[in-house]
């Protein structure tokens, strides 16, 4: 009965676990599966919006005083909303002097060498602003530092006294404020005009610009909001994750397995692929040491991308 | 209404028009046929913007077009239904509709546009809200004509409306265009290689062959020419 | 000019001026420090050629190039450590397992496209990076061998290894040269301009790109076994890590890609130009060497996307366009159908019962004929009616839901398009598919070398097949500069080239006038008379009725109508299908 229990709240402790930290992931999934969605474009620097959500968040934190002035529920949560507000013109300055001359309704249509140059751009930008953080914030760990990343709410216990669950409070509040944020993101998209013509943009940019829609506008707010959701998320990570100006690198990785594995091109798949990620990376845990975790995630992605590219929640739309 | 002169456009490298002059009087209807792969669709491309010319000027209203860019050009009151329909596929019907309304006209008049194309093509408020990408070809064709109507176009140019459709459907459309040309008053600008139909609807045409022009003239001296009889009429 | 008939003087000396000035430069060097960047620059161009001789030659971006390094490194490294196996073997033996890394990561991901192909390349050296550091290797040092330092490549002399590592370029160097100058280049610059068309030429795609990557990855190996043993330590970051990957992509794509010199002139001016900031400001600035190659690449996507060099050589020596002006060709006259040959009888093509869906759409339906030895056989049908479908089904692009193609016997199904042009089924498309970047000539090579396994020869067939389709004269034309006719011409040569029994033809007239589909129908006609058996598609009747020994009619999917041109030209339900009943009412019966 004891050994059953112990396994049995080792299993709870690791979904619950994934399921927060997955919930998180998914939101930065989302970010960048609405660029991908709309814009057709792999950014390559995803990683880097979400390390500047993390400073970001961490200046706005401390230079704010909001732990003291909002507490530490609010106060972080606040902060990666403004991390959040400034990558937002972060990203559409970067959308407007880089990409907007690689990308387009030129190159949107065309699968293969058109993309490339893109890419390799947004390659290009990623090395700047990692080494550039380096040089700007320091190699030094940092954190968004709360009472509440070392605390925990117990539930139970349950089963006679014997399983309890125990659930980070950074986690936690950040599993609430990302699952809120996705929601309020897939309204935007689905229901005001906007949300739908960035959806047109995405579906066939050549009839979108026939009906007066301007794409380069559109992909430019979709590009700034896919940055601005991403920060957010790393704000979120931020208040229990020590950070630093590389961390990019570790959460890409996440990033593109949870939006391929959600289908590429769907924001909706983005969501669930990146908490499914979570989940088997806690999972992992279980069964895998702990250095083998990433390595774990990338064979995931490799074998999802290698036997189902359209990954698992991926519907096929029909094709021309 | 609609002036082209002298329009050149080339596609990597590829000459794709040469030296197209055309004009698009108000409440006309023009036909452009010609055999597939002649430019015809270029040409629409250029006058939307999507495409480049080389040289040569199109004006709209006496505006100059090419100095716009590509999404401004709707907002004139220029409504593009391509080739291939081109659909939102994910988008539901009634949302596609709603992009086509974009421009500030089909804002406007939102409500009266939607009640008409509801009542020239019923099938789609049976299918408002139904992906795109699930209708059948025919009601694909239905949409992009109604998209195009939603933004109470001036000028209704419409790319190959009849392609791979059966017959019987394509010359239920070509009565819907039909229609709306004579009801509404709308300037019909027509691409197709369906020649008899689109030259028995129009007032005036042109035929396109490899990017040239090589005739134009009245339907009635179009259908009588013993080179388009010959080559397109098959008598 | 092909690259295959270009003389090997004129590279071969500019190597070999290279490498004696670098290596007049790295004798005189006594620096240790300066000697330690001259080797740093070399094995960067090395990666740089190897990433090139696969990303560059065939379009696929690697993003993972580090895998190659990394395990070259680590091979030398734990050979070393463990075994006691000098470098000298040890980075042959890394090579190899460069080549077999290669084909393990190579053969399962070409399956992949764009987007996708991009981030798998990226995720193997980042799992790699994972799986060594788990397995303990975070830092191996490797082990001082004083007493034989020579026998395991250990110099006190630095200069011994930027002599060594010259001989390691010059080797990569001669190896790029001779991709690019055969059909292995063009054959990869084929796939990179259009893998459809290559593969439907009789290329073996999947082969080509193996083929590559392995060559690429003994390259990669070699480069990371070498720099292990110059820096005497290996760490899984700097070896597996984002910025290995990078740098090799960076210095090319800076020098300019897909050539021989791109990789090594990025390198010369990117490794020093990092390692000197690194070296002045890298206390103050950590992260310089990153920010310089980020830059490096974000200015030249923006400013020169092909390259530094080929950049510098327009400028130099503004190149003289060809004449473009079109040669007036000799239109022989149209035989018509009827007065030139007899067909056999013997069936070479047996379609039957075939079937292919997309989504709800029925492309194909139940669709039997038969193509007998010599005759014309045009397929007609309005647009949609599933003729191009039906070419794909048979020329191996898209594979059927149901039904049999046998040709001359055998089998067709489950056979790659490259396998179906090697039985000898030549195609054409109805959106033509050039090879825009290359000659005339190289893009009728393409086809020609399933029929001849010489160079040499395949040129020569290439312009028996040029001339044969009425185009010889426009041989050495950039294939962009050719009219639509000219490029319908030339995709007829370049199945021509094949040698095929059976050619394929799909809406090769479209959009031609009449006087150039005179011009076609006059060469089609003609290969016709030499006993070439063709299927032709059409979606206008009147030009098939003057080439076709037979018509098979489709209508949205499905055949409608068989027979001969009068037959099936009277047919009530062929009249509708293409006329529209509208035109029936008020057509002159």
């Amino acid at each position: 009965m004891n050994d059953f229990a112990v396994v049995l709240e080792n299993v709870l402790q690791v979904l619950t676990a994934g399921l927060l930290v997955g919930s998180i992931y998914a939101l930065m999934c989302v970010g960048l599966g609405l660029i991908f969605g709309v814009m057709r474009v792999i950014n390559f620097a995803q990683g880097e919006f979400l390390m500047l959500g993390m400073y970001a968040t961490l200046y706005a934190f401390t230079g704010l005083n909001l732990g003291v002035m909002l507490g530490s529920y609010i106060g972080p949560i606040v902060g990666a909303l403004i991390a959040g507000v400034v990558l937002y013109f972060a990203g559409l300055l970067m959308h407007r002097y880089l990409l907007m001359r690689v990308t387009g309704i030129r190159v949107v249509g065309s699968e293969g060498e058109g993309h490339y140059p893109q890419l390799i751009l947004t390659l290009g930008v990623s090395l700047v602003v990692a080494n550039a953080g380096l040089i700007f914030f320091g190699s030094m760990p940092q954190t968004v530092r709360t009472p509440l990343s070392t605390t925990a709410w117990e539930i139970g216990p349950f089963i006679g006294d014997h399983v309890s669950i125990f659930l980070n409070k950074a986690r936690s509040v950040a599993f609430l404020v990302s699952v809120a944020i996705a929601v309020a993101l897939y309204r935007f998209i689905g229901r005001t005009r906007i949300g739908k013509t960035l959806r047109a943009a995405a579906d066939n940019p050549e009839a979108a610009t026939y009906m007066g829609i301007d794409v380069d506008r559109a992909h430019s707010i979709a590009f700034a909001l896919g940055c601005a959701i991403t920060a957010v998320a790393g704000g979120l990570v931020a208040t229990y994750y020590p950070f630093q100006p590389y961390v990019g690198l570790d959460f890409v990785i996440i990033m593109y397995a949870g939006v391929v594995l959600g289908g590429m091109g769907s924001i909706v798949g983005a969501f669930w692929g990146g908490l499914t990620i979570g989940l088997v990376q806690q999972l992992s845990t279980l069964v895998l040491p702990v250095q083998l975790q990433n390595a774990a995630i990338f064979v995931v992605f490799l074998l999802i991308v290698l036997i189902r590219p359209e990954g698992l929640f991926g519907r096929n739309v029909e094709r021309t | 209404m609609l002036r082209i002169e002298g329009l050149n456009v080339a596609y990597g490298g590829l000459k794709a028009l040469v030296d197209v002059s055309i004009s698009v009087g108000e409440g006309k209807f023009v036909a452009i046929v010609g055999p597939n792969g002649a430019g015809k669709t270029t040409l629409f491309k250029a006058i939307s913007g999507v495409v480049p010319p080389l040289a040569g000027r199109i004006t709209f209203d006496g505006k100059d077009l090419l100095a716009l860019p590509a999404a401004r050009r709707a907002h004139l009151g220029i409504a593009h239904v391509p080739e291939g329909r081109q659909m939102f596929k994910t988008l539901t019907v009634l949302e596609n509709l709603e992009m086509g309304a974009v421009p500030q006209r089909g804002q406007a008049e939102w409500a009266r546009n939607l009640e008409q194309i509801f009542t020239l093509f019923p099938v789609l408020s049976e299918r408002r809200n139904q992906p795109a990408g699930t209708l059948s070809g025919g009601e694909q064709q239905m949409l992009a004509i109604g998209r195009g109507l939603a933004s109470s176009p001036r000028l209704l140019m419409l790319d190959e409306p009849s392609m791979g459709l059966a017959p019987v459907l394509a010359d239920q459309i070509f009565n819907r265009i039909e229609e709306i040309h004579r009801q509404a008053g709308v300037t019909v600008l027509l691409v197709e290689q369906r020649v008899a139909e689109a030259l028995g609807s129009c007032d005036y045409g042109y035929v396109l062959e490899s990017g040239r022009l090589v005739l134009e003239g009245r339907h009635e001296t179009l259908l009588a020419d013993e080179r388009v009889k010959r080559a397109y009429l098959g008598m | 000019m092909s690259g295959l008939r270009q003389g090997w003087g004129k590279p071969l000396a500019a190597i070999a001026a290279f490498a004696a000035a670098y290596l007049a430069v790295g004798l005189i060097v006594q620096n240790q420090y300066y000697q330690l960047m001259l080797t740093l620059v070399l094995v960067w161009a090395i990666m740089g050629l190897s990433w090139n001789v696969f990303s560059g030659y065939s379009g696929l971006i690697s993003f993972g190039h580090a895998s190659f390094f990394g395990l070259g490194a680590y091979t030398v490294t734990l050979l070393l450590v463990k075994l006691d196996i000098t470098p000298w073997i040890g980075i042959p033996i890394g090579m190899v397992v460069g080549m077999i890394a290669g084909v393990v990561i190579g053969y399962p991901t070409f399956r992949l496209r764009g987007h996708y192909f991009a981030l798998a390349m990226l995720a193997y050296p980042l799992a790699l990076l994972y799986i060594f550091e788990w397995l303990g290797y975070q830092e191996v040092s490797l082990p001082m061998k004083r007493e034989a330092p020579a026998a395991f490549m250990q110099f006190a002399d630095h200069r011994a290894y930027v002599a060594i590592a010259l001989a390691l370029l010059v080797a990569a160097m001669l190896v790029s040269l001779k991709v690019e100058r055969s059909r292995f280049g063009l054959s990869l610059n084929a796939l990179k301009q259009n893998e459809a068309a290559a593969e439907a030429a009789g290329i073996d795609t999947l082969a080509w790109k193996l083929k590559a990557i392995m060559i690429s990855g003994a390259m990669a190996a070699a480069a990371g076994g070498f720099y292990a043993v110059v820096l005497l330590i290996v760490t899984p970051v700097t070896v597996f890590g984002m910025l290995t990957s990078a740098q090799a992509l960076i210095v090319t794509l800076f020098g300019g890609v897909a050539t021989v010199w791109g990789p090594v002139i990025g390198s010369l001016i990117l490794i020093p130009l990092a390692e000197i900031l690194h070296a002045e400001l890298g206390h103050r600035i950590p992260g310089i060497q990153g920010v310089v190659f980020g830059l490096a690449i974000v200015l030249v996507i923006l400013l020169a996307p092909e390259g530094v060099l080929p950049r510098i050589r327009d400028r130099f020596a503004r190149r003289i366009a060809p004449g473009a002006a079109p040669v007036p060709v000799d239109v022989p006259v149209a035989a018509s159908a009827a007065e030139r040959r007899v067909p056999t009888g013997e069936v070479v093509l047996r379609v039957l019962n075939l079937s292919r869906a997309f989504g709800g759409l029925r492309a194909v339906q139940d669709v039997s004929f038969e193509v007998r030895k010599g005759e014309v056989l045009g397929i007609i049908g309005p647009n949609g009616a599933g003729k191009t479908t039906l070419f794909n089904l048979l020329n191996g692009f898209i594979r059927p839901d149901a039904g049999e193609v046998t040709f001359e016997g055998e089998r067709l199904l489950g056979l790659k398009p490259n396998r179906i042009c090697r039985r000898g089924i030549g195609r054409t498309f109805q959106i033509m598919r050039p090879f825009p970047r290359m000659t005339v000539l190289d893009n009728v090579l393409v086809g020609a070398f399933v029929a001849e396994a010489d160079d040499d020869r395949a040129v020569a067939a290439a312009r028996q097949a040029l001339s044969r389709a009425g185009l010889a004269a426009r041989a050495d034309s950039a294939a962009s500069s050719l009219t639509t006719v000219e490029l319908r011409e030339m995709e007829l040569a370049r199945a021509l080239a094949s040698r095929p029994k059976l050619l394929l033809l799909d809406e090769t007239l479209a959009g031609l006038g009449s006087q150039e589909i005179d011009r076609l129908l006059a060469t089609i006609n003609a290969l016709a008379s030499e006993g070439l058996t063709i299927v032709i598609i059409e979606h206008t009747m009147q030009a098939m009725v003057r080439l076709a020994d037979r018509f098979v009619v489709l209508d949205h999917g499905a055949v409608l109508a068989r027979g001969k041109p009068d037959e099936v030209t009277r047919d009530p339900k062929v009249i509708e299908a293409y006329l529209g009943r509208k035109w029936m009412a008020h057509a002159p019966h």
